[in-house]
């Protein structure tokens, strides 16, 4: 079935390797040159999507986990960032190694993207239909008329109502939810197979924050896209997410089965996020907070980056990196003790 | 939109009304406490026969009792000049010419001037300020930043004065010598304008008319751009894998288009005066210069009768900038 669809899109990407998973992303190095010397925000993080697959990167701000997404875009701003190592596999195709045109192409094609904020990330001048059917009169050719009727099936895919007066309308005269259906219909305009969604409820109430990702998840497994999931928030993507990885200092440190993730964390940083998540059973308890802060990014210290806030951290961790190393069936982490944490509920 | 506009409009009417009658009140006081320009009319040498002064004084409309009086806001004058200018009597000269007539004939080269510095400060100040703004913190960039301190701070008649040496007598006497006097480069650099060549001997003198206006647009344009291109929606634009140009043209310059077409707005003010002072200096037969020559030769009827063109102008395309402003930013659009 994912062959089929590949052939009959108008593809930028020809000689795809169908049999290698939709995205892998290999030791991806990102760093940025400041003022205050290298900020190394991304520092070889590894995982892969599956079509028709949900991973959600988990992470506190400044984890590197937006950078992470922008560096699979190729819209990280360079100078002053750089990727410094890694390969981002498309079906097998390096897409950093791309021509600059191609690599263009390949966005809003092939991956694409929906973002925090969409009062911010809509141009505030131009109609919500212009701006959907520019993806289809630059990258198909398309006329006006054609691109605009394209556009409004796009409104109505994302449920919004009365989407033929609204297609006229500008961003700021949409509500939150509204907004980021649109994005959602800019983001799918051109059939991609991948869709990386950076916090894409954050700045919407909890009630519309359920039917934005109940919407994207429909969509998602209609089309049997790969879906990547940027949060900070572990309980929004418990029942949306088929895997999670955890984030910290810029690197992969857990990555796991979302049940397995909550029911049995394998990593101390997702073992203390867990806790700092507010239950109702818990009600009336203090809640747990994790010490500390992360560290800079331009000063990660030597060894396991969140021993400085870890409860089973030794003298090795202060010296020596944790690999990313299998612990059970289908789940890695990178704690010189993950089998104790593992066994430790 | 709609309402928008009829909102500016009114808005428009009232501010003309009340700049008229602010221009009438200065008149109106002047002649108060300086006494009767008819006086003017006759020169220093002669003292008419009241009944000299007094014909001259209904011809030029100072003859109304409540001018004698010092703070009188004179409302019956005040609506006779509006009925008048209403039927298009400006009144006239000393010499006995309608204003009209002197500024109709004045305004095709008030125009040119105008058109060719609009075209230069417009484009180099938007074009100077892109160019610094992608280049940030580059060569370029301290280049044109120093380039509009420098002609930001220096004044309008001393930019005129020093282009007139430098283009037209300087570099213009050189090249009459070595290509001819009816070569078309020597013609452009002509230190004065010339009757017979009015688009020619008009380049120089608009494009120092558009130093004034293209320094500040430059800054501005530089700065509204450097925020624009750091904005999430120019980040949106590069993920729906937009060409870098349309990135640049529909995303980042469109919007940071909308202060600086403030700005053009005010700009167009001060080219007004400063357009006075260009075409006086360098004796382009255009309206500035009859307002020149008028303050020059203690012409007060002319003196007032442009200005409140002027005003009107300014006015109008006050509004023009407003409308305008509404079509580039929809978030302007008060509903």
């Amino acid at each position: 079935m994912a062959v089929a669809k590949v052939q009959t899109k108008s593809n930028v990407l020809t000689d795809l390797d169908l049999n290698r998973p939709l995205l892998e992303v290999e030791d991806l190095r990102v760093e940025f040159h400041t003022r205050d010397g290298v900020a190394k925000a991304v520092n070889g993080a590894s995982f892969s999507v599956e079509r028709g697959e949900t991973l959600a990167i988990v992470g506190e701000s400044g984890c590197g986990k937006s950078v992470t997404s922008q560096a699979i875009m190729g819209i990280l701003e360079t100078p002053p960032a750089r990727i410094a190592e890694g390969r981002v596999l498309f079906h097998g195709i390096d897409l950093l190694k791309l021509p600059k045109d191609t690599r263009r192409r390949t966005r809003a094609n092939h991956v694409a993207m929906v973002f925090q904020d969409a009062l911010s990330a809509l141009n505030p001048v131009w109609t919500v239909g212009y701006q959907l059917a520019e993806l289809f009169r630059q990258h198909r050719g398309m006329s006006k008329k054609d691109a605009m009727a394209r556009s409004l099936e796009l409104l109505d895919l994302v449920k919004i109502p009365a989407a033929k007066q609204r297609i006229l309308e500008y961003p700021h005269q949409f509500s939150g939810g509204m907004r980021q259906r649109v994005m959602i219909a800019m983001a799918l305009a051109l059939d991609p197979d991948l869709l990386i969604a950076d916090e894409p409820t954050t700045a919407l109430d909890v009630t519309v924050q359920a039917q934005i990702m109940r919407l994207l998840k429909d969509i998602q497994v209609e089309r049997h896209m790969g879906l990547i999931l940027i949060t900070h928030d572990l309980g929004v993507v418990a029942d949306v997410a088929d895997k999670i990885s955890v984030m910290y200092a810029g690197r992969i440190v857990e990555q796991a089965e979302v049940h397995e993730i909550f029911a049995r964390p394998a990593h101390p940083y997702t073992k203390a996020l867990l806790k700092s998540i507010p239950r109702l059973d818990t009600k009336g308890q203090r809640l747990e907070i994790i010490k500390g802060l992360p560290p800079a990014l331009t000063n990660i210290p030597p060894g396991c980056a969140f021993a400085p806030r870890c409860t089973y951290a030794q003298d090795v961790c202060r010296s020596q990196v944790p690999p990313l190393s299998t612990v059970a069936a289908d789940r890695a982490s990178a704690c010189h003790f993950s089998s104790e944490v593992i066994q430790d509920v | 939109m709609g309402r928008y506009i009829i909102r500016r409009l009114l808005q428009a009417v009232l501010t003309l009304f009340l700049a008229l009658f602010l221009l009438h009140y200065l008149t109106t006081l002047s002649i108060q406490i300086n006494g009767n320009p008819a006086y003017a009319f006759f020169g220093a040498q002669i003292t008419p026969t009241p009944a000299q002064l007094q014909t001259v004084s209904e011809l030029y409309h100072t003859d109304h009792p409540c001018l004698t009086q010092p703070g009188n806001p004179c409302f019956g004058n005040f609506f006779d000049t509006m009925k008048r200018y209403a039927e298009g009597d400006f009144g006239k000269d000393l010499r006995f010419r309608p204003v009209t007539e002197l500024v109709a004939e004045r305004v095709p080269n008030t125009l040119r001037i105008f058109a060719v510095s609009t075209t230069v400060w417009a484009l180099a100040g938007i074009g100077l300020g892109m160019v610094a703004a992608m280049r940030r913190e580059k060569f370029m960039d301290y280049f044109i930043r120093l380039g509009t301190i420098v002609f930001g701070a220096v004044p309008i008649f001393l930019v005129v004065l020093g282009l007139k040496y430098v283009a037209g007598v300087w570099f213009g006497g050189w090249l009459r010598e070595n290509l001819g006097e009816e070569n078309a480069l020597s013609i452009i650099f002509l230190p004065s304008f010339d009757d017979q060549h009015p688009w020619l001997t008009i380049l120089v003198p608009g494009v120092a008319l558009s130093v004034i206006g293209a320094a500040g647009i430059a800054r501005l344009m530089r700065t509204s751009m450097l925020e624009n291109l750091r904005a999430d929606f120019v980040r949106t634009a590069k993920a729906k894998g937009l060409k870098p140009g349309r990135v640049m043209l529909a995303h980042t310059l469109r919007n940071s288009l909308i202060p600086v077409i403030t700005l053009i707005g005010l700009s167009f003010g001060g080219a007004l005066g400063g357009a006075v002072i260009t075409e006086g200096l360098w004796n382009v037969r255009g309206v500035g210069q009859l307002v020149f020559n008028a303050v020059r030769q203690n012409d007060t009827p002319i003196v007032i009768a442009v200005v409140t063109m002027l005003v009107i102008t300014f006015l109008l395309f006050s509004l023009l900038v407003d409308l305008l402003y509404a079509v580039l930013d929809p978030r302007i659009r008060y509903e």
